[in-house]
């Protein structure tokens, strides 16, 4: 019993670190987002990591995929995943300088 | 269909607690078409502090003025605006100028508390400085204006303030025979319009630039330049007290928005983007520039010196939760807050007066 279960969280542990590893990486530091622009299929993540060393505060107010991350300590990682396909402008609310495109997809 | 379907107020619960959830890092959320995923720490690793002199190049001068790919300079469209800028007949009133509120006497603003407009009506915030307007990336304390042509506009047409329909006033500046040829050599082809009148001030607006200060001559190299009570101000700001994670670069900003917790009722940027917590109260970072001329400080005009400002932000502010994650007490000594406002004082230059246009009849 005990070994069904071990086996099962080292399926589970393996598919989580597939799919983590599977997500692009958008960095946040001096500033400014590691891309302006990336794409990514229907369904995928996008893992925000803010390496930068003071808050940031992503979002998006594009129609329909609208998401905010609140305030993102440095120092920390947030997936986001996209289930439609469409343009969508990532912004940090605090810094408006920090502009990215998110071109997700079919 | 019962069972089908939960039940609004279970369903309410259930992304209540998912979110609850969610801010804590332990569970996803859906939000429709966008998926939160749980937060982690990372490592960052560890990595010493820059010296100063690394951090001394952040803060060099940059050697030419911007000017967008829209509204290109030109000497007859920069002269054009600086008869505008100087011109009362800009206002309903033709009492009020551009440069009532944003006058080179007081640094590029007008030494009062809160601006004063149409009717001598007092406004809700402090005006700000035009100083190195060329460099900002967001318009008005709320950054409700996205290019200094729309805020070149904006003033004008307010009812609180001068008080103009565009219309009215591109008839009355139509009736002044010497705007005619001006506007012809500034704008080839385009005619007199309130689109040309925008680029034109926006244009002289940019030329406003502060000049050369004693902390330029050294981040240069000139170790006389600035008092060592100064240098060691330079350092507090950039190290414990954390001034320039929002007062960066040469022009100490980066036109971000922050709540610093002045007790004020006004939401600022909450206003435009509701639904984000650390926008509620924020205001955007006004930049450093001969900041000497410029008080009293702050959006609401409320705090009087520089030792007044420096003391604010040693006690943090007011506690809420749209407050930044920066603002905390700082525990700074005298000393430091002495030397902060040493340091601040070199950023202010000698500024060149300013020739108020003649204005065409």
């Amino acid at each position: 019993m005990h070994k069904t279960i071990a086996f099962a969280l080292v399926v589970l542990t393996g598919f989580s670190a597939g799919a983590l590893a599977a997500n692009q990486m958008i960095y946040q530091k001096g500033r400014v987002f590691s891309s302006e622009s990336v794409s990514i299929k229907k369904g995928d993540a996008l893992t925000f990591v803010n390496d930068d060393s003071i808050p940031h505060n992503l979002m998006s107010a594009t129609k329909g995929s609208e998401f905010n991350l609140g305030s993102q300590a440095p120092g920390t990682s947030t997936d986001v995943t996209f289930k439609e396909a469409g343009d969508i402008q990532v912004i940090c609310a605090i810094h408006p300088r920090m502009k990215m495109m998110v071109k997700v997809t079919d | 269909m019962p069972g089908l379907f939960p039940r609004r107020s279970n369903l309410f619960g259930t992304v209540v607690v998912a979110a609850s959830l969610g801010a804590v890092g332990f569970a996803s959320i859906g939000l429709g078409a966008v998926v939160v995923g749980e937060t982690r720490r990372i490592d960052l690793g560890s990595k010493a502090a820059p010296g100063i002199d690394s951090i001394k190049t952040q803060y060099k001068r940059p050697a030419t003025i911007p000017f967008p790919k829209e509204n290109p300079y030109t000497p007859e469209k920069a002269a054009l605006g600086k008869k505008l800028y100087f011109d009362t007949r800009l206002s309903v009133s033709m009492a009020q100028s551009c440069a009532s509120c944003h006058s080179p006497g007081f640094g590029w603003g007008d030494g009062l508390a809160v601006g004063v407009g149409h009717g001598m009506a007092k406004l809700g915030r402090h005006s700000p400085t035009i100083v190195n307007a060329a460099w900002g990336a967001i318009f008005m304390w709320d950054g409700r204006l996205a290019t200094l042509e729309e805020q070149a506009l904006g003033p004008i047409e307010a009812a609180g303030e001068m008080n103009m329909p565009l219309d009215k006033l591109m008839g009355r500046l139509g009736s002044i025979n010497e705007y005619k040829p001006l506007f012809a050599a500034a704008f080839p082809g385009e005619g007199m319009n309130a689109r040309t009148l925008a680029k034109a001030i926006a244009t002289y607006e940019r030329t406003v630039v502060s000049e050369r200060a004693p902390f330029d001559a050294w981040i240069e190299g000139n170790e006389k330049a600035i008092s060592e009570e100064a240098k060691r101000g330079f350092a507090v700001f950039n190290g414990k007290a954390m001034c320039s994670a929002c007062h960066e670069g040469w022009n100490f900003t980066n036109d971000g928005f922050q709540d610093i917790g002045l007790p004020s009722k006004d939401i600022g940027r909450g206003e435009f983007v509701p639904g984000v917590v650390k926008m509620q109260h924020a205001f955007k970072t006004p930049g450093l520039r001969e900041i000497e001329r410029r008080s009293p400080y702050m959006h609401d005009g409320s705090l009087d010196t520089l030792e007044a400002v420096v003391e604010h932000y040693d006690q943090g502010g007011v506690d809420r939760p749209s407050r930044s994650d920066l603002m905390k007490p700082l525990g700074l000594s005298a000393q430091e807050k002495a030397d902060l406002v040493a340091f601040m004082k070199t950023l202010t230059s000698n500024l060149s007066p300013t020739a108020v246009p003649v204005l065409p009849r």
